[in-house]
């Protein structure tokens, strides 16, 4: 398996004589990396739309992309990349122009079962990929589709599976494996067609980071040890950084081409196109502007080196070049003092008698108008926690007690029997809640909940108005087919439709997950919109970045009990303590504790870029005009 | 949790039956089916219920759980008990009471329809549904149905489909129960409020549940043409389903038994 042009000598009994196509084993590996895998050639491509006839979702695209390479494809959501993907497996056809996949047409008909079957393609839901009632059934899907004999399949599910590290899960139903473990399943499934190309059609999207990294390890280790062509069409920059080229498509066109380094620096043009940057580009991408330096192309493809670019911009500060920076302190953010409005005590909770408690001992309370950010891995309990905050679950032990507004009486989920009183107290938003829209249109969607509510026609109506507003849909929308809308667009209404019940205190399950970064920021700017209104926002996240920007205090949950409960400057000023939880520090705290080293003075608790390329440029003034004051600039050579 | 769910009532093992070849015990299964509704004596239905003890035997599966199988029909069982035995009218009255008028007849011909029963679903129980996989047993439907391939019914596609919802059900539970607290959330009602309420409540669950039932029927017939699914012909398998030695002992010893208790009921009734 270590040389892919190896054939098995099976190969040569396969039944399916139009599968078992040895065009492309003949290429020598010593050239291979000059080899073209993938060349789109002046690409178009459009959908039929019943209504307004056709959408061009690719027009005009040209690309190659090189045998044994990584690239990703980044855009935002309906820019066609996947339509891109989909047409390197023979999935669609382009109108006009050729699709070239390892040195064929893709719409020659001879060539169709030999490109499809040296393409493997891991799609965005774990769920709908998995056709196999067991993990190995799975795996030995596509080698039985090829007509592989038995023994033989049975050979290389075997090898996939340790590729992949499931081997002691092969017997397992796919049902009881993690989203992670089912990405690597897929991937599994692929490796067993033995393909070159590998299409990654947003595979991370609903993976927690801790799964992320282990697929993305996977996929390292297909381009290195197999020299496997991959594509990866991602949401996240990061990701995109890890690649050896990138290209951006925009409204169905090429918008940018080049290596990571020269597609983040310029930090102007991909936000135009919707998109953002890495944290650690657009922090040298801030040094820079505020130093009116210009910044080098080539160093922004990973922290190492956008560190080394802003190491040699900072050396360039001087005191008498700046005036002095505002703000030296660590900002102490206002932590709201407030009333209490949720109050959770002892709570412990266990689905059955036999497996561990979900939640053990849970204690914390929420003070009305801040952002409450609960963090923690999956299988960490957050769900079951915030089921328990509206009375979907009603405590067995332990105590969750409701203050709302108004000096109205006070509501304890379990012994409460009016669970409508707690529900319209606390909203509650579940993750990926576009699955939740169910009625003709969207006006009688969101009205959904304030009708339950017995609320008159006309207030119900007003609700939904300014509830669609705030999420930034207008009443055009209003008597539309929920499902005729776009994802993000179908997320919002789901939103409002919470948002319309009016609740004092929003629960948001992963409110952001699978949106593209824009889509992202827009999604947690309603959370502030909505603190700014006086409610009480509990913010359920993995994304730790996020979690340090947009939230007033932060609780750390790890195997149903509270580790930490604090605020995000407190939890993040301390790199032990972050270990110790097993988090990952939010990208600029990660670059500022790096700076440290040459700049001890630096503060690391900043969380928006801004600020922290403020706070650099403060420290390395400070030190350029106190030499002896212990600021000496360190050798850069211990960078990472 | 939801993710447990087990589908069918397999119950983990590693004994002789559990080992059998899925197609033999679908066979031997039908077999004892027609054994257990021939059997009209009481020494007939007597010797199979000690085939049957032997079969359970053999499973090595605990004797509660075999019963536990029995437990949904209980009401069937007693429903049929007394209604044989009051409709029976034949032989020497054992107690009467006003038009009540039971009968040893009676008695013994309900107490042997009963006992029928029983054994009819304790034989499937250890034969299939305890004993084989759901996945296996649609393997082995196709391969028994297999000739009929010939004639044009789509046998491969009837058991992919099969395998395919086996593979979903855990998934589309655990969706319900997801999307049943969604809604929940925003005041639908269940088993709360009048029926047009709970119906409006049913409504907003199963609406939701189609559109991604379909969404996923969609994503998955992708998945698989990605895969290069073609249908069934020149596929091969992982698990090829291979008659040995074992099998062939045990399906001609099994059917022996079957025989022989045909022949003790004939044999018996004639006397």
């Amino acid at each position: 398996m270590d040389d892919k042009n190896t054939v098995f000598p099976a190969e040569t009994e396969i039944i399916r004589e139009d599968l078992h196509d040895a065009s492309h084993d003949v290429i020598p590996d010593a050239v291979s990396k000059e080899i073209q895998d993938i060349i789109l050639e002046n690409v178009e491509f459009s959908y039929l739309h019943p209504e307004t006839g056709s959408i061009a979702a690719l027009s005009g695209v040209s690309l190659s992309i090189a045998r044994g390479t990584h690239t990703a494809l980044l855009g935002r959501n309906g820019s066609g990349k996947s339509t891109l993907a989909k047409l390197v497996n023979v999935l669609e056809m382009p109108q006009s122009g050729a699709v070239l996949v390892m040195g064929r047409d893709t719409r020659d008909d001879a060539a169709f079962w030999s490109i499809r079957r040296s393409c493997g393609m891991v799609f965005q839901n774990p769920d709908n990929q998995i056709v196999g009632t067991t993990v190995e059934e799975d795996v030995a899907f596509g080698p039985e589709n090829l007509g592989v004999p038995s023994a033989e399949i049975r050979i290389r599910v075997d090898e996939a599976l340790a590729y992949v590290g499931l081997s002691d899960l092969a017997k397992r139903q796919p049902s009881q494996l993690s989203g992670g473990q089912k990405q690597k399943l897929a991937i599994a499934g692929i490796l067993a067609m033995q393909p070159h190309i590998l299409l990654l059609d947003e595979s991370t999207s609903m993976l927690d980071p801790v799964s992320r990294d282990e697929f993305l390890a996977v996929v390292d280790r297909l381009v290195r040890e197999k020299n496997m062509t991959v594509l990866h069409i991602t949401h996240d920059m990061a990701e995109a950084c890890l690649a050896d080229r990138v290209y951006v498509l925009n409204h169905g066109r090429l918008a940018m081409g080049g290596t990571p380094g020269e597609i983040f620096s310029q930090v102007k043009k991909v936000r135009e196109l919707g998109l953002d940057v890495p944290v650690f580009a657009e922090l040298a991408y801030e040094v820079a502007a505020r130093l009116g330096l210009a910044m080098e192309r080539q160093t922004l493809f990973s922290r190492a080196s956008a560190l080394d670019g802003i190491r040699k911009m900072l050396k360039s500060v001087s005191a008498g070049t700046l005036r002095p920076m505002n703000a030296a302190a660590c900002p102490v953010s206002a932590v709201q003092e407030g009333r209490t409005v949720l109050e959770v005590s002892h709570l412990s909770h266990s689905y059955d008698k036999k497996s561990e408690p979900s939640l053990s001992d849970v204690s914390f309370s929420v003070n009305e108008g801040e952002i409450f950010a609960i963090i923690g891995h999956s299988g960490s309990g957050k769900t079951t926690l915030i089921s328990h905050l509206n009375g979907l679950l009603r405590p067995k032990e332990g105590e969750i007690t409701i203050y709302p507004k108004e000096g109205a009486a006070s509501l304890n989920t379990r012994k409460n029997t009016d669970v409508r009183l707690i529900r319209r107290t606390v909203g509650l938003l579940f993750q990926y809640p576009e699955y939740q829209l169910f009625e003709e249109t969207v006006e009688k969607d969101i009205g959904f909940g304030p009708s339950k509510m017995g609320l008159s026609a006309d207030e119900i109506k007003t609700r939904v108005l300014e509830s669609i507003v705030l999420v930034g849909l207008d009443e055009t929308f209003l008597k539309r087919s929920p499902f005729e809308l776009s994802g993000g667009q179908k997320r919002r209404v789901a939103f409002a439709g919470v948002l319309a019940m009016d609740p004092d205190i929003l629960v948001l399950d992963e409110p952001a997950a699978g949106l593209d970064p824009t889509g992202r920021r827009e999604i947690l700017s309603y959370a502030e919109k909505l603190k700014k209104r006086g409610k009480t926002i509990i913010l359920v996240s993995h994304n730790m970045d996020e979690s340090a920007r947009y939230a007033d205090r932060i609780l750390v949950l790890k195997h149903g009990t509270v580790c930490a409960l604090m605020t995000p400057q407190e939890l993040f000023a301390d790199p032990a303590k972050i270990r110790e939880l097993g988090l990952c520090a939010p990208e600029t705290v990660a670059c500022l504790t790096e700076l440290q080293k040459d700049y001890p003075s630096v503060n690391s608790c900043y969380f928006r870029v801004g600020d922290a390329a403020d706070e650099l440029i403060r420290a390395a003034s400070n030190a350029s005009a106190n030499p002896g004051a212990g600021d000496t600039i360190t050798s850069r050579g211990g960078a990472i | 949790m939801m993710k447990d769910i087990s589908i069918g009532r397999y119950y983990q093992g590693d004994s002789i039956l559990h080992r059998l070849d899925p197609r033999v015990k679908i066979v031997l299964c039908f077999l004892y089916m027609v054994v257990v509704f021939m059997m009209s004596s009481v020494a007939g239905i007597l010797a199979t219920f000690i085939v049957v003890a032997f079969l359970c035997l053999l499973s090595s599966i605990p004797i509660g759980r075999i019963l536990e199988s029995v437990r949904p029909i209980v009401f069937l069982l007693l429903f049929v008990f007394v209604l044989n035995i009051l409709t029976n009218r034949t032989g020497n009255p054992v107690l009467a009471w006003g038009i009540f008028k039971i009968t040893d007849n009676g008695l013994l011909t309900a107490g042997l329809m009963a006992l029928r029963l029983f054994l009819l679903i304790v034989s499937t129980s250890i034969l299939l549904t305890l004993t084989t996989t759901p996945l296996l047993m649609a393997d082995s439907l196709e391969s028994l149905f297999g000739p009929l391939k010939r004639i044009h019914v789509p046998v491969h596609e009837m058991a992919m489909m099969m395998s395919i919802a086996l593979r979903f059900v855990p998934t589309l539970v655990e969706e319900t129960d997801k999307i049943m607290k969604a809604q929940a959330s925003r005041g639908a009602e269940y088993d709360t409020g009048n029926v047009f309420a709970r119906a409006k409540g049913y409504v907003s669950v199963l609406v939701p549940l189609f559109v991604s039932a379909f969404k996923r029927a969609e994503e998955l017939a992708i998945a698989m043409d990605a895969r290069c699914y073609r249908g069934g012909e020149g596929r091969t398998k992982l698990h090829v389903l291979h008659m040995q030695g074992k099998d062939y002992i045990l399906l001609i010893s099994l059917s022996g038994l079957a025989i022989m208790l045909i022949i003790i009921d004939f044999y018996v009734k004639i006397r």
